[in-house]
């Protein structure tokens, strides 16, 4: 027996009305009807019949009428048991609706339903009425030259009738099907088979890639100009030899009547120079006009256009121009459309390396990840992974997404994201982050970001958006470009008029020329593109060195800084209290220090105080093997005792002591001395005797006294700002040598402190973690937060430093200089390029020097000062940091 | 100087104080958006050789919706910036590409290409 596909009813092959053969695979019709709906979209069918019988996954059965999905809902915890009354009377009265089961703990509504009356996307939509957004993933799939609109309904049918698949529609424009779909019910393969099974081809869809996307347009771009770049040079050849016969041999020879003839030749041989090669002129400039601006499409276009005009003229009238003015000078289109579509070439070439960064960054990304589900342990496209899948990461891979290792340990070195060369040890309970490479262990981990809201995605995305900002030096070039083009128009007519007046003879040829190199080497674009690519490098530049500049503004501001204001904790210090001294008399006690550390520290393993866990900590690294404590009691403000290896340990303060009758003896004075250097000392007391004083305090990060230098060195003032108290807080300032200390500061009070230093009128940038001092932050002129980790992006900064360390600071404020620096060349040089070609156009040399400039010289000129613009800003891409971490 | 220098000179001085008319002085289209009835301003706007239309009038504290279109492949205008807005965005050849947000003062701004070749207008009143 046989089953017919479309109706399911068992016939016998011999008895079948007809067959069909797809896939390889023969089928049984039992009537007309069904061959009918069979021919219309045979996949239908197809699809479903082979299905494995009862997919675990999908509950499918292809022997029951009835389908089940599981779809996730977003927020269902939440809202509970309300939220489930409603999604069950959300789907009451609909119809082929069989079975609800909404289950608001695991997040998931599992619906029975007859797939011959209800399809899944009108389930979505019942779960979308009740305000619920359902799971998933939306996935973006190339779909190579597809062009055909009745293809479009086929493949979408074929995507939404696979399994998990929840919508899919295809954009014929961008040539991409966007597919709605639950990743633990499908995967990229499946939505790409189904595709191709159409025939077509899949592709990554390209508004997924916006760098790799932008390449290749530019390459595209670039070979287009090329060809109009080699079109016009080689017309350019007898055009130059017909115009300058007098250096050509042969040529020179040649009588007038011949020459004039040729110039017919070179008049029509530049018209599609003009029309092809020239064409984004004409149109730019045409476009521009209609819009009543002009830019430099307009110059070039009025320029080139102007000559073949006058010469064509004059070599159709010669008769009607003065004597000796009617020589053409068609050289002046083709060779100067030539150079500048070259330029333009060489300028996307140079404007590609700009954004290196960006690509660098996401070039970091992993390709797949090995996820496990359901004990299954498989290879997926990190675009498939979702928040709560385990990951496993074997030593020598990338960490594909966000997470928090829950089994084994390892090394990770995150220096791509954090600029910290030193590998970071992780344990169960660490944060991972994607794109980071496992060194030396096995893990695995529970994703908690994937997608766009993984910390590298996030990174790019800022990046990106700032390299995009304006610098408020950029609205000074923006406001000339507005007026430069017509004033150069001006200058060009008033240039005609003056050569035409009082020049030499001819004057009409004199005018003419010098009139169209003023509108060809004025170059409104070098000074457009002065400010946006140095601010593309030097942002990309940041991101690479583990700061994030969130605008240009922000880098503009932060060269001028004059003084630093750091937060003492967590920014100067580590933010966590540390093991430091060890005191015994020897006089006093037998004791050695080791065995003090070990009884303190055993003491200690029970509390929760994070003063103890510095001791435990600190212990842990000496190498020493704790012990049990017994009777443990803490006593809230005095301190802990218990019994340790059958010895009374006592650990607290002076009032501790006190209430155990213990003499301190020479103890008390060493404790003020430690107090003094800010630390804080704990008295220990075993047996009732004094045997010493252990002392803790938050340490000062290695390398902050070398970026306080660092920030000296650049001529800034380091004030140090803390709600410590001021014996703390000087302790900690001479460690690292800042000038000022604002001790005793309530954590409101701390941009009252920024706004008065900056009534001394100083450029003040402040530096902190983000959360306590985000009101300090936003103050400041720049405020510099410090993440780590994956909370890139900390909203009241205008700066991020990826890595803990204080020397971002220096360099932020370096690669804010050097940023500067380079577009104040560019400004500079696009201006003093302007400032002088055009008046040299004019001819304001030829009554002193006899120096007129050639229109080709003009080209030429105007086509590399752009070119000199970009490449000036990639100079910034040789930027180093003074400052290394190690 | 002769007839034709003065001409020349006069028919100079006409040129240019059209092109100080034209580009500057000289009133320019606006389009005006309405919303509609979902309350969001929708305009399109079309990028080749510049923004048509290029001065938008629209009404603050209403979402506003820009949907730019591309259609030249020259690399000048394949970004869009709304610096006053802190938006921008990369415009693909040929795709739409949406920025949206929401005008809250009233004022001008301008929205331009990268370089600041291409200007446009927002008037929000």
């Amino acid at each position: 027996m046989v089953q017919d596909p479309v109706c399911g009813m068992e016939i016998k092959p011999e008895e079948a009305i007809t067959t069909r053969k797809l896939d390889g695979k023969e089928f049984y019709f039992c009537s007309e009807n069904c061959i009918k709906k069979f021919d219309a979209n045979p996949h239908q069918y197809i699809q479903n019949s082979s299905q494995p019988v009862g997919s675990a996954n999908t509950g499918f059965n292809p022997y029951s009428a009835s389908l089940q999905i599981e779809l996730p809902i977003i927020g269902f915890a939440k809202e509970g048991q309300p939220g489930r009354a409603l999604i069950h009377s959300a789907f009451n009265k609909i119809a082929g609706i069989e079975r609800v089961v909404a289950n608001p703990i695991e997040e998931v509504v599992m619906v029975e339903y007859d797939p011959k009356s209800i399809q899944i996307m009108d389930i979505v939509n019942t779960i979308k009425k009740t305000g619920y957004q359902v799971g998933g993933a939306q996935k973006r799939i190339g779909i190579e030259s597809i062009r055909c609109s009745s293809c479009v309904g086929f493949i979408e049918n074929e995507l939404k009738i696979t399994p998990g698949v929840l919508n899919a529609s295809i954009n014929l424009a961008t040539q991409e099907a966007t597919v709605d779909y639950l990743p633990e019910q499908t995967s990229l393969e499946k939505l790409n088979s189904a595709i191709e099974s159409w025939g077509y081809k899949t592709q990554s869809a390209v508004s997924d890639m916006p760098v790799d996307q932008q390449e290749a347009a530019h390459d595209k771009e670039y070979r287009r100009l090329m060809k109009k770049f080699w079109f016009a040079a080689i017309i350019s050849i007898p055009v130059l030899i017909t115009a300058y016969p007098q250096f050509i041999p042969i040529v020179r020879d040649w009588s007038m009547a011949t020459l004039r003839l040729t110039w017919f030749g070179t008049a029509l041989l530049t018209l599609p120079v003009l029309f092809w090669s020239g064409s984004d002129f004409f149109s730019g400039a045409w476009v521009a006009l209609k819009h009543r601006a002009a830019n430099m499409n307009t110059l070039i276009a009025l320029g080139t256009g102007a000559a073949w005009l006058y010469s064509t003229f004059a070599i159709l009238f010669p008769q009607i121009f003065p004597e000796g003015t009617s020589e053409p000078f068609f050289d002046v289109v083709s060779v100067v459309i030539a150079l500048v579509v070259l330029g333009q070439a060489l300028e996307l070439r140079a404007k590609g390396k700009t954004s290196e960064a960006i690509k660098k960054l996401l070039g970091l990304q992993a390709k797949t990840a090995r996820v496990i589900r359901n004990d299954v342990e498989m290879d997926i496209p990190v675009e498939e992974v979702l928040v709560g899948d385990i990951v496993q990461v074997r030593p020598g891979e990338k960490v594909p997404v966000d997470g928090i290792i829950i089994e084994g340990s390892s090394a990770v070195d995150e220096s791509m994201l954090t600029g910290e060369s030193l590998p970071a040890s992780k344990k169960k309970g660490d944060e991972v982050i994607g794109a980071t490479l496992n060194k030396t262990g096995a893990f695995k981990f529970r994703t908690t970001k994937v997608g766009k809201d993984t910390a590298l995605a996030q990174i790019v995305k800022m990046v990106q958006d700032a390299q995009n900002s304006k610098a408020p030096i950029a609205r000074l070039a923006d406001t000339i470009s507005g007026f430069f083009v017509p004033i150069v128009m001006i200058l060009a007519i008033i240039t005609f008029v003056i050569w035409f007046d009082f020049g030499p003879q001819p004057q009409l040829v004199y005018a003419l020329v010098t009139a169209v190199s003023v509108l060809i080497i004025a170059c409104p674009c070098a000074l457009g593109l002065a400010t946006p690519m140095s601010l593309m490098v030097g942002i990309g530049k940041g991101a690479e060195n583990g700061i994030l500049i969130r605008s240009g503004e922000a880098l503009q501001t932060a060269q001028a800084i004059k003084t630093v204001v750091l937060d003492k904790t967590g920014t100067i210090t580590k933010g966590k209290p540390e093991l430091t001294d060890i005191v015994i008399v020897p006089q006093q006690t037998t004791i050695q220090k080791n065995e003090l550390l070990k009884l303190a520290a055993s003491v200690e393993t029970v509390s929760e105080h994070p003063l103890a866990e510095a001791i435990v900590e600190g212990a842990k690294n000496e190498g020493i093997s704790l012990s049990k404590p017994e009777n443990f009691e803490a006593i809230p403000g005095y301190g802990v005792i218990a019994s340790v290896d059958r010895r009374q340990v006592a650990l607290g303060n002076l009032k501790m002591m006190n209430r155990q009758n213990v003499v301190l003896g020479d103890l008390e004075s060493l404790s003020e001395i430690l107090a003094n250097n800010g630390k804080t000392p704990m008295f220990v007391a075993i047996d009732g005797l004094a045997a010493g004083i252990i002392a803790v305090a938050d340490t000062v990060k290695e390398d902050s006294k070398e970026a306080i230098a660092a920030l000296h060195q650049m001529g800034i003032e380091v004030v140090m700002i803390t709600g410590d108290n001021r014996r703390t807080a000087e302790a900690i300032a001479r460690q690292v040598g800042v000038d000022r200390v604002l001790a005793e500061v309530l954590p409101e009070d701390k941009a009252q402190n920024v706004h008065l230093l900056q009534a001394e009128g100083k450029k003040v940038a402040m530096v902190g973690d983000g959360i306590n001092d985000a009101p300090a932050l936003a103050k400041a002129d720049v405020g510099l937060a410090i993440g780590t980790g994956t909370d890139v992006a900390i909203e009241a900064s205008d700066i991020t430093l990826i890595k803990g360390s204080l020397k971002g600071v220096a360099t932020a404020i370096e690669v804010s200089r050097a940023t500067m620096r380079n577009i104040k060349q560019n400004l500079v040089g696009a201006f003093i390029y302007n400032a002088l070609g055009v008046p040299i156009a004019m001819g304001v040399l030829f009554p002193f020097f006899g120096v007129l400039l050639s229109p080709l010289l003009a080209g030429a000129a105007m086509a590399f000062s752009s070119v000199t613009v970009v490449s000036n800003a990639n100079r910034l891409r040789s930027f180093r940091p003074k400052l290394h971490t190690k | 100087m002769n007839t034709i220098q003065i001409a020349v000179s006069l028919g100079g001085l006409v040129l240019s104080l059209f092109i100080v008319w034209f580009f500057w002085l000289a009133p320019k289209g606006q389009m005006r958006v309405s919303a509609s009835s979902s309350g969001v301003q929708e305009v399109a706007i079309t990028v080749k050789g510049g923004y048509t239309p290029d001065i938008i009038v629209v009404k603050a504290g209403q979402p506003l919706r820009m949907r730019f279109t591309r259609q030249e492949s020259s690399s000048c205008s394949e970004m869009v910036l709304l610096p006053d807005f802190n938006q921008s965005a990369k415009l693909p050849e040929g795709e739409e590409v949406s920025i949206e947000f929401t005008p809250e003062k009233p004022g001008e701004y301008g929205f331009q290409c990268q370089m600041g070749m291409l200007p446009g207008k927002l008037i929000v009143e």
